[in-house]
């Protein structure tokens, strides 16, 4: 009571010296302490393995023979000389590119009609727990349904033919030409819920004065959608698409369990790649150098991340 | 009638709704068909021409789930896991994002590229190596294994969260935490925590969804029968001669039941921990 | 002196209490990673393990189960890591990479040791000379027949070489009522649809594509065989979605009835009478080139059993590896995985299984298993690559002969690594 009285009598407040250290040495030191448990198990856990990945890239036969040799970047070479690599490469950015562009797409969409005041809130209440249903299972579930549903045989091709969209059954997984789209579109489905959650949340801390506003000054619905929303959404749509891009890159049991990679490499991915590489090769170290390389298109995005985060 | 349906007034307001049934078919149709799956018999789900709708609804599936001890154990697996690593990954992340959000410190770019960039390595590469590390502890084939393996997994993003959402906290809370004489310490959990109930909730959601579904890790750190997680229960069902389709899905439904109920819950929480936390971050 | 007699009691349950900890101190426990429990019924491996353990006092076995396409994977990881069962059970296809690893032991000093009789196993699988595995059940992969649909068209016996096959695959062909005479999974997941239904032609008849342990893949067999099952898929005989399809799948296609023919496990033969009781099908024998009379190989999987080299109880896992093998205790386990035993003189109860198991008894005794993958390095690999080639083929962008050569390129360079 009489510090405040200090306070408002117009001196600076005095904080009270408490233990050993000064203020400012506390003030100084304590973060540390407070990141202290998080850095402690990151690079207990995470440190150690990532290192020991990136020696085994160095080495000739690491696991497989009992003394590696160390061989500097041959293996990258051997990788870089593979044209299924680049194949791989090209398809992995065509497969993450496209699951992030729509994941925004649709989730954008979703949380828009889930935000709308047109609908009634009961049901939209409702709906919104109908709707990130995708998001709880399973990869390998996932994998499985999709497999299933899109079997020759199977209810998609029933119901496009029954609606005469198609008169043949379409081979999703199974034909060269739609395999990376099949396979693209499922993700595409596995993936939207946490982009919809998120921007339905970014929607609703937009202050509705500015659309009160904008609707003063005679704006319709889609100039309020084009300057007021998705401005306001740019920040938290960049920075999960950024993560997104990120997560995507590793995505394997929806790509092993539905195609493993083919038909023909048609959906070869990085991750499959490396896969096959480590456990169906036993080459170690050249599944390590392809490790390296996906942290590398990963830490990429990572910069640019950091440096937009900074920008703000 | 059709005059007021498509009147400049309504129209909206029915697109909105078909769309809204558009995007209801596409988000759930096929988990209403992975529902009906579990409900038939092996035979049904192959038949010409396919069929959503079972002919003869059964529960063999889930009874076969049910009367198996070693796969309610999965379940119970799945729960406690997920569960604490649920609270540990909050607690550790409200910590870590205390200091970055309310402290400016040398080092505190380069731990915030370091935190994200250990999601950037292929968990398959990582496999071998965690492994082996995993084992030199001794924690191999225990609970203790998979908690600090999720933990590590899903702190980055939590991280990242829980930063966000204290970012919107004004300072001058703990200030007038620690002008009265209070510890940075008392200020977060007296002040702070209290208030970020939403971020919290988000950040535990996240977390628990990520650690119930996890396979890959969960496969190989544990080893018998009694640790084994509800993905690999469904893996379990594959086997090298014959699929047991409609208790895969069986287990599947179980197993999103539980979340669905979090979600349920945390529904209005989880709303506005995710936008202070992705807005701000 | 009434306290007598509950003191007595309680020291003789203390007693016995320190002579069993004392037991188990001295008991040893043996791990024992396999696939197969989940696959048999509730209990039966865990009963015959305890049949060991009741013949073994002072040993213990702990049973590791994992899902099949997992347990290639947990097995590197084990063994890089130190933690691998003592007892592994192994595909074929994983001993060569195994052995190289040095994740498995030779079994041969072992034997030497134990004064084991190895002429009573079917087929030991070596490594560089070495003993590395012994397949435990073999599960052969006849022809089945869908019955009703070969007598709808108009057939009334099995097809006994190539011509009839493919004839018999046209008569039952219905593409519009989605009927087709055969099926043919060729996933890339798990590429053995190379090795059960494609390459099983050529040892079908007699031929091989290896000389002197080295890929021919080049040969005139191959390639006929490649240009025998492209002509199916050109008169349109086999079901569509080859590329994605595994081996589950095409047992789903038969026991619908969609599929006329196949070339499947025997093990599945329980399945399908499970899940299609009226199903009215029958087993042959694959079909060989027109005019071979010599013996028919066929094409097998197995169930095969090492120990892990890492193991601190190579004697105690011995102990086990010989008790399965044993002429009994071998018959009992294939009885009830429906399979073929590893010991020549184990005689399998087939009276309470399907009559046509004791039908495809006779088959496997009068030809010989034939699965050249057995042993090859990187097996699942080299089935992967000529995979890709023959997909390149179905897809018209190669011809058999072209197919079957970048495929012996592919296998040279990948013999020559490793």
């Amino acid at each position: 009571m009489s510090r405040s009285a200090e306070t408002m009598a117009g001196r600076p407040p005095t904080i009270r010296k408490r233990g050993l250290l000064s203020y400012k040495t506390r003030t100084r030191v304590l973060p540390y302490f407070y990141v202290a448990p998080a850095t402690a198990l990151l690079c207990l856990l995470m440190l150690f393995p990532m290192i020991t990945v990136l020696r085994y890239s160095l080495q000739d036969g690491a696991i497989t023979k009992k003394d590696p040799a160390f061989v500097g970047l041959q293996n990258y070479q051997t990788i870089f000389s593979d044209p299924v690599f680049w194949q791989a490469v090209v398809q992995t950015l065509y497969f993450t590119v496209m699951s992030v562009i729509f994941h925004l797409v649709i989730g954008l969409s979703f949380a828009l009609l889930l935000n709308s005041d047109r609908v009634n809130p009961t049901i939209r209440s409702v709906l919104r727990v109908l709707f990130i249903l995708p998001w709880l299972f399973t990869a390998v579930i996932i994998a499985i349904i999709w497999r299933l549903l899109l079997d020759p045989n199977g209810v998609v091709n029933g119901a496009l033919m029954a609606l005469h969209i198609v008169n043949f059954k379409v081979e999703w997984f199974s034909s060269t030409r739609t395999a990376l789209h099949a396979l693209t579109f499922a993700n595409i489905w596995a993936g939207y819920p946490l982009y919809m959650v998120t921007l339905l949340a970014g929607l609703q801390g937009i202050p509705k004065e500015l659309y009160e506003a904008a609707g003063i000054d005679g704006a319709n619905a889609f100039q309020k959608l084009r300057y007021i929303t998705i401005p306001q959404l740019t920040p938290i749509m960049i920075s999960i698409a950024l993560l997104d891009f990120i997560w995507t890159m590793q995505v394997f049991p929806l790509v092993w369990m539905t195609t493993g990679g083919g038909p023909i490499y048609a959906t070869e991915v990085l991750s499959t790649y490396t896969y096959k590489l480590a456990f169906s090769s036993y080459e170690f170290s050249l599944a390590s150098a392809s490790a390296i390389c996906i942290l590398f298109l990963s830490m990429s995005m990572t910069y640019f991340y950091i440096k937009h985060q900074k920008a703000r | 009638m059709a005059k007021r349906l498509f009147s400049s007034r309504a129209l909206p307001t029915v697109l909105t709704y078909l769309g809204l049934a558009a995007g209801l078919a596409f988000a759930d149709f096929p988990i209403l068909w992975m529902l009906f799956t579990s409900l038939k018999s092996n035979t049904e789900i192959f038949a010409l021409p396919p069929r959503l709708l079972p002919e003869q609804f059964t529960l063999v599936a889930y009874r076969s789930i049910f009367s198996d001890p070693t796969k309610v154990r999965f379940f119970i697996n799945s729960y406690l896991v997920a569960g604490v690593v649920a609270v540990l990954t909050v607690l550790v992340a409200i910590l870590t994002a205390y200091a970055f959000s309310r402290y400016s410190f040398k080092g505190k770019n380069a731990l915030n590229v370091f935190i994200i960039s250990t999601q950037t390595v292929p968990p398959i590469t990582l496999l071998i190596p965690y492994f082996g590390m995993v084992v030199a502890f001794r924690i191999f084939d225990t609970y203790f294994a998979l908690i600090l393996t999720y933990l590590v997994f899903t702190l980055p993003y939590a991280v990242l969260l829980m930063t966000g959402y204290l970012n919107t906290l004004p300072k001058e809370l703990d200030e007038a935490v620690l002008i009265d004489g209070g510890t940075s310490w008392s200020a977060l959990w007296r002040v702070i925590v209290p208030l970020s109930v939403p971020g919290i909730v988000a950040t535990a959601v996240y977390t628990f969804l990520l650690a119930w579904n996890e396979f890959l890790f969960a496969l190989t750190l544990t080893k018998s029968m009694e640790m084994r997680t509800v993905p690999i229960g469904i893996e379990l069902l594959m086997g090298q001669h014959a699929f047991e389709w409609n208790e895969m899905m069986a287990m599947s439904v179980l197993g999103s039941l539980p979340l669905l109920i979090l979600y349920l819950f945390a529904q209005r929480y989880f709303l506005a921990g995710m936008t202070a936390g992705a807005v701000k971050t | 002196m009434k306290s007598w007699k509950p003191l007595a009691t309680l020291t003789s349950a203390a007693a016995l209490w320190a002579l069993s900890a004392a037991a188990s101190f001295a008991d040893t426990t043996i791990e024992f990673i396999q696939w197969w429990e989940p696959e048999m019924p509730a209990g039966a491996l865990r009963g015959i393990m305890d049949g060991f353990e009741a013949a073994n006092p002072g040993i213990k076995v702990k049973l590791v189960s994992g899902p099949y396409s997992a347990t290639h994977d947990q097995i590197v990881a084990g063994a890089a890591s130190g933690t691998l069962s003592d007892v592994v059970g192994l595909d074929g296809a994983w001993v060569n990479g195994l052995a190289k690893q040095s994740a498995i032991a030779p079994m041969d000093s072992l034997m030497d040791d134990a004064k084991y009789d190895r002429a009573q196993i079917a087929d030991i699988v070596k490594v560089g000379g070495k003993s590395m595995m012994f397949p435990l059940a073999s599960f052969v992969y006849p022809v089945f027949v869908n019955l009703d649909l070969a007598k709808a068209a108009g057939l009334d016996k099995m097809p006994t070489n190539r011509t009839e096959f493919a004839d018999a695959a046209k008569k039952m062909t219905q593409a519009d009522k989605n009927q087709y005479g055969w099926v043919l999974p060729l996933s890339l997941q798990t590429p053995n649809g190379i090795q059960n239904d494609v390459m099983s032609w050529v040892w079908a008849s007699g031929q091989s594509m290896l000389k002197d342990g080295k890929p021919d893949v080049a040969s005139d067999a191959v390639v006929g065989t490649l240009t025998y099952i492209k002509s199916l898929q050109d008169a349109g005989d086999i079901s569509p979605g080859i590329f994605a399809k595994k081996e589950q799948d095409k047992v789903e296609e038969f026991v619908n009835g969609r599929v006329g023919m196949m070339i499947d496990s025997l093990a599945h033969i329980n399945l399908i009478r499970q899940r299609n009781p009226k199903l009215n099908f029958g087993i042959s024998a694959l079909p060989a080139v027109d005019g071979y009379t010599g013996k028919r190989g066929l094409p097998y999987a197995s169930w095969g059993i090492g120990i892990s080299n890492n193991s601190t109880h190579k004697a105690e896992a011995w102990k086990l590896v010989s008790y399965l093998m044993s002429p009994d205790v071998n018959g009992k386990l294939v009885s009830i995985a429906n399979a073929f035993p590893g010991n020549v003189n184990a005689k399998p109860d087939f009276s309470k299984s399907d009559p046509l198991f004791a039908e495809a008894f006779k088959i496997f005794q009068s030809g010989k298993l034939a699965n050249e993958f057995v042993g090859l390095p990187v097996a699942e690999e080299l089935m992967r690559q000529m995979d890709i080639e023959v997909q390149k083929m179905f897809d018209g962008q190669q011809t058999a002969q072209q197919a079957a050569a970048n495929t012996q390129k592919q296998w040279l360079a990948a013999f020559a690594k490793n």
